[in-house]
């Protein structure tokens, strides 16, 4: 692109202009000089102008409608399915590591002498993942 | 574009809380120190606090990923549960609906698409659109009856073309045109390029129209227009 030319927005190119029209219309020209090289094609062409106009016109209605039919709110269940969740993780994380053991006791009696055996039959580790 | 508004209205409201006068500044960090060493109980209150006021727009936004509410729901959940182990992660100060968000799209691709095995649109196909893509000035009689029938849409019309395109489409048409993103955003929030998400959005956008269009021919709307059958 030489300094002195619109490059892709040269007057007579309206093609690369509808192509990037809803650049425009969306804001996301970031190179500064192909903006103002977009809109002065736009001020010198009225058939392009119209195209903006439309185009622009109808992103905003579309905008309009989906914002307005796309809000629907969370159900009052799901909020406090999630807070009930939060609390449950809250309480695991606080104790990082959740050992669960289980005994037997075994108590003999043989000819009045008691023996008492105790063993581990079980016994779960849980590490929560904190990072 | 209201939502864009507020987005907007956060960040300023941010800056006077904290950020222009010498002992916001402090407080920023102060804050920053504080975080380090945050205990269980105050990061579950910031998260309560900060996170749980957008369960409307994460739960709509849901609704795009799955299309019943059902597991929108089960999504949401799942969301707010990676969010709250990971919270100490989330970075104050940076956008947490878009962190959700972010999130929103990881569980759902990991869970609810694994077992539907669905093809994925290539990006080849995606970009195929843009060789054929018309780029001529467009009737002015297309233009007028394009007008007339998006501003006599019956409800219902606009929600029921959205979840009719393409996931890739939708999602990216529903974080422009409803959430009012810039394209480097949704490119963060969907964890692809910002330049897919542009083709995705203008196909998005161009197929939305073209539905609206057809349903408006099909209930016998437009009547000069060459009809569908």
């Amino acid at each position: 692109m030489t300094p002195n030319n619109f490059g892709p927005f040269d007057s007579g190119n309206c093609e690369s202009v509808i192509q990037a029209l809803f650049l425009f219309i969306d804001n996301e020209i970031s190179d500064m000089s192909e903006a103002q090289a977009l809109e002065l094609h736009l001020q010198q062409c009225p058939p392009c102008r119209t195209e903006m106009e439309h185009e622009s016109r109808v992103i905003n209605q579309l905008k309009n409608l989906l914002a307005s039919s796309c809000c629907e709110e969370a159900p009052e269940e799901l909020n406090r399915r999630i807070a009930a969740q939060t609390a449950l993780l809250a309480a695991q994380m606080s104790n990082p590591t959740q050992v669960i053991t289980e005994y037997r006791r075994t108590e003999t009696t043989i000819n009045g002498e008691t023996l008492i055996k105790i063993e581990t039959t079980h016994e779960i580790r849980r590490d929560f993942p904190l990072s | 574009m209201a939502s864009n508004k507020s987005e907007k209205s956060e960040k300023i409201e941010d800056l006077e809380n904290s950020g222009n006068t010498a002992q916001g500044a402090l407080e920023v960090r102060a804050r920053a120190g504080a975080l380090a060493t945050e205990s269980l109980s105050d990061r579950t209150s910031r998260f309560e606090r900060d996170a749980m006021q957008y369960t409307n727009q994460l739960y709509a936004a849901a609704l795009r990923y799955t299309k019943n509410p059902h597991d929108a729901q089960d999504l949401v959940q799942d969301t707010y549960a990676k969010a709250f182990t990971s919270f100490h992660q989330f970075e104050p100060g940076t956008n947490l609906k878009a962190w959700l968000y972010r999130i929103l799209t990881t569980t759902f691709i990991n869970t609810y698409r694994k077992d539907q095995r669905r093809p994925q649109i290539s990006d080849g196909e995606l970009e195929d659109w843009q060789i054929h893509a018309a780029a001529s000035h467009t009737s002015n009689e297309g233009k007028s009856a394009e007008d007339e029938v998006l501003e006599n849409l019956p409800d219902g019309d606009v929600k029921r073309a959205l979840h009719e395109i393409p996931e890739e489409f939708r999602l990216a048409v529903f974080y422009a045109d409803v959430e009012g993103y810039a394209y480097k955003e949704i490119a963060q929030i969907l964890g692809i390029p910002a330049g897919t998400v542009m083709s995705r959005l203008h196909r998005g956008r161009k197929l939305l129209r073209e539905l609206l269009m057809d349903y408006a021919k099909d209930r016998g709307f437009l009547k000069n227009s060459e009809g569908k059958k």
